[in-house]
């Protein structure tokens, strides 16, 4: 493998990357949570769904934390979450209250 | 598998401090949690067979209701049928009630006796079985955190570290997975053969590990997540309101029981009724909550499914079982529930899930004993922090399972002397708990985890001991430990006193011959029944 210059190298950047992803990790699992919900099989009034639903957010959330170390910076984990939050609310708003 | 050595290096930091802020915690949560395996059980061999009244058939249960309910109004509020053998046929909840750790509860077990008359007896309700239970939920963090246990939210954020502590372990581990994973090196110093077990007990068992991560989280917050979600839900309600019966009724014109036990046999396949409970008989909303055992299902409560049905008609007002009105979503979700209560392979799986647990407990006593060995310099005076760290490891550890252990000890003979028996457990616990820890940074970890161990032992094996004098002091009344439950204790109490005997004697080992430069040794001279037992540095953990 090729050595990696400095700036090609993962920062660790504890606490830029923690919070992006806690935060916005779990908006972006109630967005997702969200769309499923409303579109996905069984519909908003699937029998028990809402606790499906419900168990759904975490395994997201966590998975989302566990993986954002790989994001070089702390300011790209900011604007990757950050980005799939807008797409997947918008998404969102768009489904259900604009069409 | 090759991975960049800077996302090993990143991932080898995340497992680093995931694990070492929640370890001990965990510790405590998967200890207990093994246990919890058995919680009916404890609880049972620990009241004296005298404090229960003797079963009747069902059709006497039927008189007995009526017979106390016409006695005692208490009963009207609410009441239990247990159908099980080695239980009292009818008992109430007289002083307490509600949910979380009740020490204080007075309950009224009621029967019949030859002449058909209604025998009754008061008892302080017995919580062993609780407690241990109550140690899992919360690791015996007491006070309160809004209306949830302080203790439950702690081990929720504790889980949602270790989910990520899980994740990162297995990253830094891909690179030598496969060439090492069933190593187990005891010929390369004590740190290689504790990463060589940390690593076999954390892969073998990651599927359960996972689970139990997520479903931890979700059990400590469960309330904020849905509170999030109604957001998502906007006007669409969340949740259907249960009907409820608004009548007034009396309790006079109340089914027979059979007739319950035809509902669920006729609904239901593979099922058994363990016990019924009546609430608000005579005022609006009365309802019968039944607790049915499944043989060999996915269930949703910890040992049981439930079925709630209106007492007067018999309509089913919920069930948890899988049927096709609860849809897939609700097999998934009792699934996740079962996989974490271990409860759908009765007892094999009972057994598959307290060794799970008690793999668990190790992984993280394992994974502490990592983070010294890493941080080891070679000095005979370790740092500071890696000596708070082992007293810690070795106190809490060692002490929460001595605790347990010291409950389970003086159980009867708290009997015995007649001591208010729940509050002395607790007493017992936390005595036993925070002695361990003050004993181990008083004498350092080195010596009181040998002294710990054995005292341990000790422990272990009094619980028999105490069974046999007991057995032999009642002449067989209240002490016969006849049922498989309470037999399965009295030889689990051997096997854990012959763990930390052998234990004990491998730490005494590594103190006296083992790595000078390290806080697990003693300078002083070996005990002369160790010297010359053949035993080199090399095969010394």
């Amino acid at each position: 493998m090729a050595r990696l210059s400095a700036d090609q190298k993962i920062q660790p950047h504890w606490w830029s990357k923690t919070i992006a992803s806690a935060v916005l990790g779990l908006t972006l699992a109630f967005a997702i949570i969200g769309l499923f919900a409303w579109y996905g099989p069984g519909g908003i009034n699937g029998a028990n769904k809402n606790q499906f639903n419900m168990w759904m957010i975490s395994p997201i959330w966590l998975a989302i934390i566990s993986f954002s170390f790989l994001f070089r910076t702390g300011t790209r984990a900011f604007l990757f979450l950050g980005g799939a939050n807008v797409i997947c609310w918008g998404l969102f708003v768009l489904l259900r209250y604009v069409l | 598998m090759k991975i960049r050595s800077d996302i090993l290096r990143i991932y080898q930091s995340v497992h680093t401090w995931t694990g070492i802020t929640t370890g001990l915690v965990l510790f405590i949560a998967f200890f207990a949690g093994a246990l919890t395996m058995f919680q009916t059980p404890i609880t049972q061999w620990a009241i004296p067979t005298t404090q229960t009244l003797p079963q009747v058939s069902l059709a006497e249960k039927d008189t007995l209701i009526q017979l106390a309910a016409s006695e005692n109004e208490t009963v009207k509020r609410g009441f239990t049928i247990n159908l099980d053998d080695n239980l009292s046929p009818m008992t109430w909840v007289e002083q307490g009630g509600g949910r979380g750790l009740r020490i204080k509860d007075e309950v009224r077990q009621a029967s019949l006796n030859e002449n058909g008359d209604l025998i009754t007896l008061s008892t302080q309700q017995n919580v062993l079985g609780d407690l241990v239970d109550w140690l899992h939920r919360t690791a015996g963090i007491p006070g309160k955190a809004g209306h949830e246990d302080l203790g439950v939210v702690i081990l929720g954020v504790a889980s949602a570290l270790y989910f990520v502590a899980l994740v990162s372990g297995v990253i830094f581990l891909l690179p030598t997975l496969v060439k090492h994973f069933f190593a187990l090196r005891q010929k390369k110093g004590s740190s290689r053969f504790w990463l060589d077990t940390h690593n076999l007990l954390g892969i073998t068992s990651l599927p359960f590990h996972l689970m139990i991560a997520w479903t931890v989280v979700v059990f400590a917050f469960h309330d904020v997540m849905y509170d999030g979600l109604s957001v998502v839900y906007g006007d669409e309600p969340m949740f259907s309101p249960m009907p409820r019966s608004s009548q007034t009724q009396d309790i006079n014109t109340l089914p027979p029981l059979s007739t319950y036990l035809q509902k669920v046999a006729d609904t239901t396949d593979g099922y058994t009724v363990k016990s019924l409970t009546f609430s608000k008989l005579e005022g609006p909303g009365a309802s019968l909550r039944i607790n049915v055992v499944g043989d060999g299902k996915i269930q949703r409560a910890a040992e049981s499914d439930i079925i709630t049905m209106d007492p007067y008609t018999t309509d089913i007002i919920y069930s948890t079982l899988s049927t096709e009105e609860n849809g897939l979503y609700g097999a998934l979700v009792t699934s996740f529930f079962s996989l974490h209560f271990g409860n759908f392979a009765n007892d094999a799986g009972r057994w598959i899930y307290f060794i799970l647990g008690l793999m668990g407990a190790a992984l993280f006593y394992t994974g502490n004993l990592l983070w010294l060995e890493k941080r080891r310099k070679k000095q005979p005076v370790q740092s500071r922090s890696n000596r708070v760290m082992a007293n810690l490891t070795v106190g809490v550890c060692l002490g929460s399972v001595f605790g347990v252990a010291a409950c389970m000890l003086s159980s009867k003979w708290l009997y015995l002397f007649n001591q208010s028996i729940n509050p002395m457990y607790l007493t017992i616990y936390y005595a036993v708990f925070f002695f361990a820890i003050v004993y181990s940074f008083w004498k350092g970890a080195a010596l009181s985890a040998i002294h710990l161990q054995y005292a341990l032992a000790i422990s272990c094996v009094g619980v028999p001991v105490t069974s046999l004098v007991m057995f032999l002091v009642s002449n067989n009344e209240a002490w016969s430990v006849t049922t498989p439950g309470a037999i399965g204790i009295e030889v689990g109490a051997i096997g854990f006193a012959l763990l930390f005997f052998y234990g004990g004697r491998k730490t005494t080992q590594r103190a006296y011959q083992g790595d000078k430069n390290s806080i697990w040794f003693i300078a002083n001279n070996a005990p002369a029944h160790l010297v010359g037992n053949n035993i080199t540095p090399s095969n010394v953990r």
